[in-house]
């Protein structure tokens, strides 16, 4: 090591994943350490010590940490959003009791639904006079004395966090600003979101819905950055300088180490960007995995990947197209909706501590009921007493019986208990009902990958499946026949791919602006101005956070309808002095994106006319990426051979054992076998064949 | 799909049998899902139609080339009528058929804008499946715009009537029928686009069902279909039929007006038997329709004894889920044509309101058949000592249309929810709909669009009906008319309300008022085609609340007060409503405990003997001075 270090950390939910990069030689090393769910930074901290430790550094040598964290995600999945308050226009004190009217799920479902609580309840919520209109002109004047007021009553009630949202602010933020105005002065304590800074799109229970949410994790992660950054000031002492060229520019203090957060975009923005629109950390987590695994695949030389993170509770899945996670606006947390751009992850109750059951209807269902951590599946003998999806393994001999290298052993004699009395209810062996279980599932996973890759026109055939997190790899090779696959890539370290994909990542902050045009009275002078007003927004936050002029980039996208319809297709619009020739190859572009989404389009139909939604604007930040890791040339897969045992796939068979971690370029392993390694394990199914590529990823496929 | 892998249990659970195996049956019922999901979604994502896109009023369906409905969360057409016309044996892979006629449709179609496009599934050249969608559009021609005339008295008025035709035949569109089709329609456009948007979807979905076919094998699947169907029906006998005692319940309800004649009670009726196990014909649950009322000469009709009422079996059964253990369970329970051998339909001879004759016009049937889910709904209450919701009434239609400051003309119709039922186990919901996944107009959207500025978004206080569990409450919306313009609205509801029961109290009717507090404040009927407009009016309207559960007296005070603090409940209602006396400060509203507990006292002493549902102050407008039905008494 040379002793510049650039550090990925991981916060996730047993451990606190570490991965330090060699800024010179691009050596990479790997760490964990259990979490500190009560204060994250204490693992965060101790993680970043460890690390140095094994490298034999000190905190000098740190020259930026980028950071995935959950400290958002986990308060909207808990449902902690605390008292908030909400400001909207005369006359629209109702807007989150009424939301859009729609009752999720069947038909009928009206008679009995109970609607969630309100992220605000209505007494909570105040108006002010003043209303704008869809074309940014003014219909009333703010009134100035009613905000006053109503500043007033949160404050005499204790309510500090606020969000904002008035009609059309997307096109006019004037009252929005001055509301702010009014609450800085008669409310100086409050934090204060304003939907014009949070979401440039109209539909204003969404707007409103966001705004609020970015309000409610505001406090929590500003306390947890300024935690952080405090911690890191210590690890440089204060003559220390940041080192010239390297991508580490964003300050957290006049002498911090520079401190960069995962956002769901899939890229990091600075601790002083991610404060003030906290919303953009919500995915922050699976959005660094899904990166990660979109780095390795692409540097094994795979563009078009899905990827599969399984854990103990729930499996997200990803799609990446050239070596990009694709993106969602329709994402959400939890209960809350957010319209800000994020990894489009697809969660589904299926990972190791998935619980299996009988239904009334006497079918075998798996999940989304999970034994999680405690009581554990059957096999901790903590307590669990329903069998899981570990369990089904367990009795199947498809992993080991123990966890973490050994480190926690498995009580199979449990499992099996838990299996044979759920196999008697449904009338199967219970070999039969284990594989069930498994074949459910996967049958779960299966239809999450479906659905990621569907609802953007895809084929999940044409894709390569990457497998991590500790049970992501279990069920890969039913995976690649029930989806018929190209194969599976499983990274070296699968537990720690989230980690690594936070050093990979670039700046991006995205903006965006509502701008509902026609094609046919499409003006490309005002476009451009929208695109140029966007452009040095972006510019600008480049800018704050140290990028030099020439390193910045700029992609233009926009979301395109045919007049009448009421959901978008983004297109890229590529740079360029905009004029209609450059207008009408966008509208190209999206008849073309129309037709691979849903299989027509309306190119040579006169009446169906092109309209403009969205502009946006993403500002990229380049960071160098650490060099390909690679592994010595293997001497035959026989020498990591560590044994065998009686392994059930479609009976039981007689199986080899292999050490994952003994395993060279180039070798090869025909199934049935299992390799093993620290956190996770892969089944080779009879009739696959599993290769070490020259990185140490394992690539999985058929072999007959 | 592919990969020559099958599952091994398929082979080693040998002890259910191959074919029915309960992990594949399992993976093929997650299978017609996701199919059926993403069928809905394209459509829902390329139509152009608000009615389509923002209302959500389109199903997709998967059958059997039993023409059994396998898939289970909400209706959906029915696939008898193309294959009456088109037998199976004739039928190409690349075919697409349509049909929108109602009389021809076997009882799946209910008015003409529901256009209907269903694919069949092959494998080889065998159709083994199909995937079927309708979705309502906009326009098909006819009397008005939006097809919905509401005085129209034949269907001749209410636009173009498709039978069963083979709209892509092997896979090339029959441009002759689009083209006629496109001709008589106002909006020719979307309607292109909309049905684009339908064949592609379905296709897609005839597509994916091959592929499962192709997998596991026609026999295979075919079982799990079956056991998929057995799995509903013993699940509703077991959690739905068995709660029900063995015995005769009767209730009914009614329209109020049908659009031509003056108001008057269209009644309809359902004597609902559940028989006992000793039955010749087994354990089951007769509707018996007797006592509905005659055919209308307005649009109200449904056309529903056609093939023994498969479609309104499977349309009322959702209904029947309310007896399930929780709101949970409730939800877990799909309807798919396993519940047809549970359910047998009795209607009464051709003319009434469910067996109207040729061509009585049927454009508002949903006051029909919505108002059956709640007939159904009462019938089971007086069973099971009230445990079931109260009543909602959550379709109805209303609009603004004329030429745009632009010039241009246009047509805005929004579908607006209403309020839910009072439920044993909670107070009924605000503004919600019927129709899953429905959806309102944002202001910033149809503000951009339409000539008009929503003042008010708001809910309309007290409009709940009074209970133990409040009704939920209807909207308050306020338009202010940027230009001249015409309001349409097709409602019911305007006089009756919907029922609370078991001591709740009826929710407040729809109302639509022009210019309220002005010089030309007017009420508009609620079944009106073209009431003028000025520019700078307001356009008021309010939609039912719905109906309370249990007695009102008996509502927690606090409860009570919330509802004052929400707006929900106004200081007057509280009072008159709850017996409960709220005083303090506007944001601070609180009980006053003695006063409150001397109130209810006193009421609980005035009133006499209360009939077990409670039809609100409109029923004696109609009923000729009558508080309260024969059938509303236990």
């Amino acid at each position: 090591m040379s002793g510049r270090t650039r550090i990925g950390i991981d916060t996730g939910g047993t451990f606190t994943d570490v991965v330090a990069v060699d800024e010179d030689t691009g050596e990479v090393v790997a760490t964990k350490t259990p979490s500190t769910p009560a204060d994250p930074s204490l693992a965060f901290m101790a993680g970043i010590r460890k690390v140095l430790d094994l490298l034999g550094l000190d905190g000098e040598a740190v020259t930026a940490v980028s950071h995935g964290t959950t400290v958002a995600t986990n308060q909207l999945l808990e449902g902690r959003v605390g008292e908030l308050g909400l400001i909207t226009n005369e006359g629209y004190e109702f807007l989150l009791e009424i939301a859009r009217q729609s009752v999720p799920d069947g038909y009928g479902n009206s008679y009995f639904w109970v609607k969630p609580d309100r992220i605000v309840p209505v007494d909570r919520v105040r108006t002010v006079g003043g209303r704008m209109a869809f074309d940014g002109s003014q219909i009333r004047p703010f009134d100035e004395a009613q905000a006053v007021e109503v500043a007033r009553w949160y404050r005499a009630r204790g309510i500090d966090t606020i969000g904002v949202c008035f009609l059309h602010s997307y096109v006019d933020d004037r009252h929005e600003r001055a509301m702010r105005e009014v609450l800085a002065r008669e409310h100086p304590g409050a934090v204060v979101s304003i939907s014009s800074e949070v979401l440039r799109e109209y539909r204003e229970y969404e707007r409103a819905v966001t705004t609020l949410v970015d309000a409610a994790v505001k406090p929590g992660i500003r306390r947890y950055v300024s935690a952080i950054a405090a911690r890191l000031a210590t690890l440089h002492d204060s003559s220390a300088t940041t080192t010239p060229g390297t991508p580490s520019r964003a300050r957290t203090g006049p002498d911090g180490v520079p401190f960069y957060v995962m956002r769901s975009n899939g890229g990091v923005g600075s601790a002083q960007e991610v404060v003030d629109q906290p919303i953009t950390t919500v995915l922050s987590g699976p959005a660094a995995g899904a990166l990660g695994a979109a780095v390795v695949a692409e540097a094994a030389g795979f563009s078009q990947v899905v990827t599969l993170d399984g854990g103990g509770t729930s499996t997200d899945v990803t799609v990446v197209v050239d070596g990009r996670p694709a993106l969602t606006t329709e994402g959400s947390i939890g209960a809350y909706p957010s319209k800000i751009p994020m990894i489009d992850v697809v969660s589904v109750g299926a990972g190791g501590g998935s619980v299996a059951w009988l239904s009334p209807e006497g079918t075998l269902k798996v999940g989304p009921h999970s034994a999680g951590a405690d009581p554990g599946p059957m096999c901790y003998g903590t307590g669990g007493d329903r069998p899981t999806v570990t369990d089904a393994h367990v009795l199947l001999a498809r992993i080991p019986p123990h966890l973490l290298g050994g480190e926690v052993p498995l009580d199979v004699d449990l499992a099996s208990r838990g299996i044979h009395t759920l196999a008697a209810e449904l009338r199967l062996a219970p070999e039969a009902c284990a594989a069930g279980i498994l074949e459910v599932s996967a049958w779960n996973q299966a239809n999450a990958l479906r659905q990621v890759t569907v609802r953007r026109g895809l084929d999940v055939r044409d894709f390569t499946l990457v497998t991590f997190g500790g049970s992501g790899s279990l069920l890969a090779c039913r995976l690649v026949d029930i989806l018929g696959l190209q194969g599976v890539l499983v990274p070296r370290d699968p537990g720690n791919v989230s980690a690594y994909g936070l050093l990979t990542v670039d700046v991006r902050n995205d903006y965006v602006q509502t701008a509902v045009t026609r094609a046919s009275a499409l003006e490309p002078v005002r476009l451009q101005a929208w695109y140029d007003g966007l452009t040095a927004r972006a510019d600008a936050a480049l800018a704050r956070e140290g990028f030099p002029d020439q390193e910045r980039v700029f992609v233009r996208t926009a979301d395109l309808r045919y007049f009448g319809q009421a959901y978008e297709v983004r297109v890229d619009v590529p740079a360029g002095r905009l004029t209609a020739e450059l207008g009408a190859s966008v509208a190209d572009a999206f008849h073309d994106q129309h037709r691979a989404l849903y299989g027509y389009d309306n190119r040579r139909d006169p009446r169906q006319e092109v309209e403009w939604v969205n502009l946006r604007v993403t500002g990229i930040g380049p960071i160098r990426r650490p060099a390909p890791r690679r592994v010595p040339s293997g001497a035959g897969a026989v020498r990591a051979r560590t044994g065998s045992r009686r392994v059930y796939f479609d009976d039981w068979v007689r199986t080899d054992v292999y050490d994952r971690a003994r395993l060279g370029a180039g070798d090869e392993v025909d199934g049935p076998a299992v390799l093993e390694e620290f956190s996770s394990t892969v089944p080779v199914h009879p009739g696959f064949r599993a290769r070490v590529d020259e990185q140490g990823n394992l690539v999985v496929r058929r072999s007959t | 799909m592919s990969g020559p892998h099958r599952p091994a249990q398929l082979r080693s659970g040998r002890d259910t049998g191959p074919e029915a195996d309960p992990v594949l049956v399992e993976i093929v019922a997650g299978y017609l899902a996701s199919v059926e999901m993403q069928v809905e979604t394209a459509i829902g994502r390329t139509s152009r139609s608000p009615m389509i896109r923002d209302a959500h009023d389109y199903r997709a369906g998967i059958h059997d080339r039993r023409l059994r409905k396998l898939t289970g969360r909400s209706y959906s057409a029915l696939v008898h009528p193309v294959v009456r016309d088109f037998p199976i044996e004739t039928m190409r892979p690349g075919d697409v058929f349509f049909h929108n006629d109602v009389y021809l449709s076997e009882g799946g179609i209910g008015h003409l804008p529901d256009l209907c496009v269903t694919a069949p599934v092959f494998v080889e050249d065998r159709v083994v499946a199909f995937v079927q969608a309708f979705g309502h559009h906009d326009d098909i021609g006819g009397a008005v715009p939006g097809s919905m005339p509401s005085g129209a008295t034949s269907v001749f008025e209410e636009g173009l009537m498709v039978p069963p035709i083979r709209l892509w035949d092997r896979g090339v569109p029959n441009k002759a029928a689009l083209r006629i089709m496109t001709r008589n329609s106002r909006m020719p456009e979307s309607l292109a686009a909309d049905l684009d948007a339908e064949c592609s979807a379905c296709l897609m979905g005839a597509r994916r069902m091959a592929e499962l076919f192709e997998r596991y094998g026609t026999p295979t699947v075919e079982a799990c279909f079956q056991a998929i169907l057995d799995q509903t029906t013993e699940t509703f006998r077991r959690e739905v039929l068995s709660r029900i005692p063995v015995g005769t319940y009767t209730f009914e309800d009614y329209a109020e007006h049908d659009g031509v004649d003056p108001p008057r009670l269209h009644t309809q009726r359902i004597s609902l038997t559940r028989t006992s196990a000793g039955d010749p014909d087994g354990e089951r649950l007769v509707l018996d329709f007797a006592g509905t009322g005659p055919q209308a000469r307005g649009p109200i009709n449904h056309c529903g004894d056609y093939a023994d009422g498969n479609f309104l079996k499977k349309w009322l059964a959702p209904v029947l889920r309310n007896l399930a253990d929780t709101p949970e369970r409730m939800a877990q329970l799909d309807v798919n044509e396993g519940v047809v051998p549970l359910i047998e339909m009795r209607f009464p001879p051709p003319g009434t309101l469910l067996t109207p004759v040729f061509p009585a016009p049927t454009n508002a049937r949903t006051f029909v058949i919505l108002r059956l889910l709640g007939v159904l709904a009462g019938a089971l209450a007086k069973a099971v000592d009230g445990r079931v919701p109260a009543d909602q009434e959550t379709i109805r239609y209303t609009g603004v249309y004329g030429t745009g400051l632009d010039g241009a003309p246009y047509l805005m119709r929004e579908v607006l929810g209403g309020g839910s039922g009072g439920r044993y186990y909670a107070d009924g919901e605000d503004t919600v709909h019927v129709v899953p996944d429905s959806r309102n107009l944002p202001t910033e959207f149809s503000e951009s669009r339409f000539p008009f500025v929503v003042e008010r978004l708001g809910l309309a206080v007290d409009s709940g009906g009074a209970g133990r569990h409040r009704g939920g409450l209807g909207y308050e919306k306020h338009l202010r008319m940027l230009a001249d313009a015409h309001f349409m609205s097709i409602a019911d509801r305007s006089i009756l309300s919907c029922w609370g029961v078991r001591g709740g109290r009826a929710g407040r009717p729809f109302q639509v008022t022009v210019d309220p507090g002005g010089p030309g404040e007017r009420e508009v009927d609620a079944l009106a085609d073209a009431e003028p407009v000025r520019a700078g009016e307001v356009i008021r309207i309010r939609t039912t609340g719905g109906g309370g559960w249990g007695d009102p007296l008996t509502r927690p005070y606090d409860e009570v007060v919330r509802d004052v603090l929400w707006g929900k409940v106004s200081r007057t209602g509280a009072r008159e409503d709850y017996g409960t006396v709220v005083t303090g400060p506007g944001d601070d509203p609180r009980v006053h405990v003695e006063e409150s507990d001397h109130l209810r006292a006193s009421m609980r002493a005035g009133r006499g003997d209360q009939p077990f549902f409670d039809r609100g102050p409109g029923y004696a407008t109609l009923s000729g001075g009558a508080t309260s039905a024969e059938v509303d008494w236990l």
